[in-house]
């Protein structure tokens, strides 16, 4: 059994910000994940930091939250984010009444904007649609989600934080109608293991309801799916957002080697069960296609969806609901903390550690915004130039993978899941998506005796079917040609069968 | 470099150099043109025929009505086959098997696959499960993993030797040197292997393969057999090597690494093809044509988000359906509807629609070919490139 002060269920952003922040104060904490960190929403948006823009116009208040998180993370977390800058482009036909709306909001939120002729859009974005009408330039940034809890864990684990990834809770103990802890269950030893605690902090995002009900309590929100396509590479540098109303597929971020086109809007009941649909692609494709001309010839690599968890609506338009995030105390020793978005993970941690330290009646402040993130000097980073000099065996050549990277981390964190090297070293995250190397990657590790051959061959046919749904609704043109040969090779040359 | 020949073929890979071999056998003048080395270059280098339980040549019979294989036959099937048996026999890389027969040769995750003819080096792969099989891999290499083969079977062994260099291709122009193979040998008798099989993943030497794993077997007593390996392949790029030695030995002219930009028609005539290259365009003319570019992996075929096209000729191909019935939803299962795709052609291998009267096809470029679905694919290609040369070169 683990005795700690504050169990907190999820890590993803806000799950693992909290983690950090309370590390900081000096507060005992327990993280529990019931997958890798980043598994929800937080890694499957855009890796967008807002500037703000997007919200200037419909929501003032997400806006001003946005623009002053974004001068902190970039500030605090130099090594997660990269400071692209980002252009809102109107393009013909698009209301000039919108864009005057949005300049003046944006000015009384405080996000700095310049307007750009078409022309000096173009020497900034060469790729960008020739006919634009002009641009908007605000501080928008790119950010690694995964990379960035990482980091916020790193912060909690060197004060004593206990991290368990890979375990679910599947019961919460309540004794005279309060929390006192939960039991959790580790995914492949299906080992339960118990967790007393004094407040228990649901972070579980789109999960949240599910989890409160484990306590008898509800969460009332509105769960949104976003679709999103990734492209074989980089088709700008700067995220690309279109100015009008927020829309279906109207932005385009930039990330490590490849682009992230999104993203959709639609309400789902259950969050496990988002999946893309064809309709979608096409919508985002069309949309991107736009912007950017070339997207249409571009290989797409991969869709995905996520699903963001909004606060209740009255109404129908998930666009109209608020970005913002709230804090619900459950008066049972259970808080949960729903709603917000990656861009302002630190201010809601800070906020619901705030409440925490209420509860203990502390007074600690809050130092997450001026404490640069742990850990970032170990970061390779990602200039090409640094991976090029330790490059010997390497078992992702699109990502620079070598088998030494896949041997250390399987060794340090005892992985037994290949979702935990890929999140760790990038392998697989590159145009293949893993069609060569995750083979590479489950011999080394069975060779290591991490997993038995038989346990290998069944991590790699569900890693193909994953694989597979993840690439079908975006498959044409070159991404076909790379499918045929990959096919050919699992189902041809390995002889690879359905089941064992 | 231009030139005017009797038959001018597009695609390099095995049914272009089967028909280009074939033409040349009947004593015409031809060209092939190809973008780059084909894809048979990734293969086991094992001619698949049809994946069946029993004899091969019967189970084409029960392929659906329009599978190219039909248009060809059970016996030009085999007489196909046994040329490209003695074409290789020729060039000193005999292949083993019967078209009436299928085998099954060993594969890196130890499955059995089936499959028909083998290249010499695989003949003793189709082995008993309950013999005694001992693996050799090499230190670092990538793509083989010698556990997933011995986990699978009750009787098994592995010893890792270290070759100095990780890749397929270094360690098999490793064998060619006489001191390294001697040295293998000699490791080898120092395992003290016990009586069984011994197999070996397929990088036996580029050239010699056969004489190589003859030696090994000789030397310790056992059979010794190759696994063949993905990409880049071994005994893919001997097959392909043994097909163009035949072909230029025949005089056949080989345009290589070149892409066609622009087509000549002349009404129901294709006249030539011009070739883009470095500095200098060639104009290739012919009488007849035949297109052998393959599929979507080869870049005969191509697709946009709702459409597909033929890439040189723009032939009119055949598409099943709306992009969401492309595919299957499981990885797995056999024959996305979109392997259906390609040109559909008359009984003489010509586009049905529009009518060139000099322009054949042959190949995984056909629809209804399936090759995945089938397993038919090298088969496919030696059948129909055989026969599509016989529709071009029949007297008129």
């Amino acid at each position: 059994m683990i005795k700690t002060d504050v169990i907190i269920i999820g890590g993803g952003s806000t799950g693992c910000g909290i983690a950090r922040d309370l590390a900081l104060r000096g507060i005992p904490h327990c993280l529990i994940e019931k997958g890798d960190f980043a598994a929800g929403a937080t890694g499957a948006c855009h890796g967008l930091l807002h500037s703000g823009g997007r919200y200037a116009v419909n929501d003032p208040e997400a806006a001003t939250e946005c623009i002053s998180e974004n001068m902190i993370l970039r500030k605090i977390g130099v090594k997660c984010v990269e400071q692209t800058g980002g252009l809102f482009v109107r393009l013909p036909g698009d209301s000039k009444r919108f864009r005057d709306m949005f300049l003046k909001s944006c000015e009384e939120v405080g996000i700095p904007t310049e307007v750009l002729s078409p022309s000096r859009a173009l020497d900034l974005v060469p790729s960008l649609n020739p006919s634009l009408e002009e641009a908007v330039k605000v501080p928008d940034c790119s950010i690694d989600p995964f990379r960035l809890c990482m980091l916020n864990i790193t912060s909690s684990r060197k004060r004593g934080g206990e991290i368990l990834t890979h375990n679910r809770v599947i019961d919460i103990i309540m004794e005279h109608g309060r929390c006192v802890g939960v039991r959790a269950q580790e995914e492949s030893t299906a080992e339960v293991r118990e967790i007393r605690g004094k407040i228990i902090i649901n972070a579980t995002g789109a999960w949240g309801d599910k989890v409160a009900s484990l306590a008898g309590s509800s969460v009332p929100m509105t769960l949104s799916k976003g679709s999103l396509i990734i492209t074989n590479h980089r088709l700008t540098n700067m995220v690309i957002n279109r100015l009008r109303p927020s829309s279906d597929g109207d932005i385009i971020v930039p990330n490590e080697a490849v682009c992230l086109a999104g993203t959709t809007s639609m309400t789902v009941s259950d969050p496990d069960e988002a999946g893309v649909e064809p309709g979608e692609v096409d919508i985002i494709a069309t949309q991107a296609q736009q912007m950017i001309p070339d997207f249409r010839t571009t290989r797409l690599i991969r869709v995905y969806a996520g699903v963001r968890p909004l606060l209740e609506a009255d109404d129908g338009d998930d666009r109209a609901i608020s970005r913002g995030f709230r804090i619900i105390d459950h008066k049972n020793g259970m808080f949960s903390i729903l709603g917000g978005k990656l861009s302002t993970y630190r201010l809601m941690a800070e906020k619901m550690s705030d409440s925490v330290m209420e509860v203990f009646g502390l007074k600690t402040k809050c130092r997450t915004a001026e404490l640069p993130l742990e850990g970032q000097e170990e970061l390779r980073g990602y200039p090409i130039s640094n991976r090029l000099k330790t490059l010997e065996n390497i078992v992702c050549e699109c990502e620079l993978v070598t088998a030494d990277d896949v041997e250390r981390v399987a060794r340090e964190i005892g992985a037994r899941h290949i979702g935990d090297i890929q999140h760790r070293t990038r392998l697989g995250m590159g145009p293949c998506q893993g069609g060569f190397c995750t083979y590479r990657a489950l011999g080394i590790m069975q060779e290591m005796g991490r997993m038995t051959p038989e346990e290998s061959m069944r991590i790699l046919r569900e890693f193909l079917q994953r694989r597979f749904k993840g690439i079908k609704p975006a498959l044409w043109g070159d991404q076909l040609r790379e499918e045929q040969l990959v096919e050919g090779i699992y189902l041809g040359i390995l002889d690879m069968e359905q089941e064992p | 470099m231009s030139g005017t020949y009797d038959v001018v073929i597009i695609g390099g890979g095995m049914s272009g150099m089967m028909a280009a071999i074939a033409l040349a056998d009947m004593g015409r003048k031809i060209a092939v043109v190809s973008k780059g080395d084909p894809v048979c270059c990734l293969s086991t280098g094992c001619i698949d025929l049809l994946a069946t339980d029993g004899d091969p040549l019967k189970g084409v019979g029960s392929l659906p009505d329009n599978h190219p294989y039909h248009l060809v036959g059970e016996d030009a099937i085999r007489e196909s086959l046994e040329m490209f048996r003695d074409i290789m026999s020729e060039g000193g890389m005999p292949y083993v098997g019967d078209a009436r027969v299928n085998r099954r040769i060993l594969t890196p995750l130890g499955r059995r696959k089936v499959t028909c003819l083998v290249p010499g080096t695989m003949e003793f792969a189709d082995f008993h499960s309950d013999e005694y099989i001992h693996v050799i891999s090499f230190k670092k290499m990538k793509d083989f993993y010698p556990d997933y083969i011995t986990s699978r079977y009750k009787n098994a062994g592995y010893s890792i030797f270290d070759a100095g260099i990780a890749t397929t291709a270094g360690i098999a122009e490793q064998f060619e040197n006489r001191k390294f193979l001697e040295g293998f040998i000699s490791w080898l008798k120092g395992l003290d292997i016990p009586e069984g099989r011994i197999a070996i993943p397929a990088v036996l030497g580029m050239r010699f393969a056969g004489d190589v794993c003859n030696e090994i077997s000789a030397k310790l007593g056992r059979n010794v057999f190759e696994i063949p390996t993905l990409p880049p392949s071994v005994p893919g790029l001997r097959l392909f090597g043994g097909l163009k030695k035949a072909l230029l030995k025949r005089g056949g002219d080989l345009y290589w690494g070149r892409e066609i930009y622009s087509v000549e028609k002349l009404g129901n005539q294709i006249e030539a093809v011009t070739l883009a290259g470095a500095g200098r365009s060639a104009r290739v003319q012919g009488n007849a044509f035949i297109l052998a570019t393959g599929s979507f992996v080869s870049g005969g075929l191509h697709t946009s988000m709702d459409a597909v096209e033929e890439t040189v000729f723009d032939l009119p191909a055949y598409l099943p359906g709306g992009r969401e019935s492309w595919f299957n939803d499981d990885f797995f299962a056999p024959g996305h509807a979109i392997e259906k795709s390609g040109i559909c052609v008359d009984p003489f291998f010509r586009p049905v629609d529009p009518q060139f009267e000099n322009l054949f096809v042959c190949g995984s470029i056909l629809a209804f070919s399936e090759i995945m679905k089938y397993r038919c694919g090298h088969g496919m290609a030696i059948a129909t490139g055989v026969a599509a040369a016989k529709a071009c070169g029949r007297p008129a």
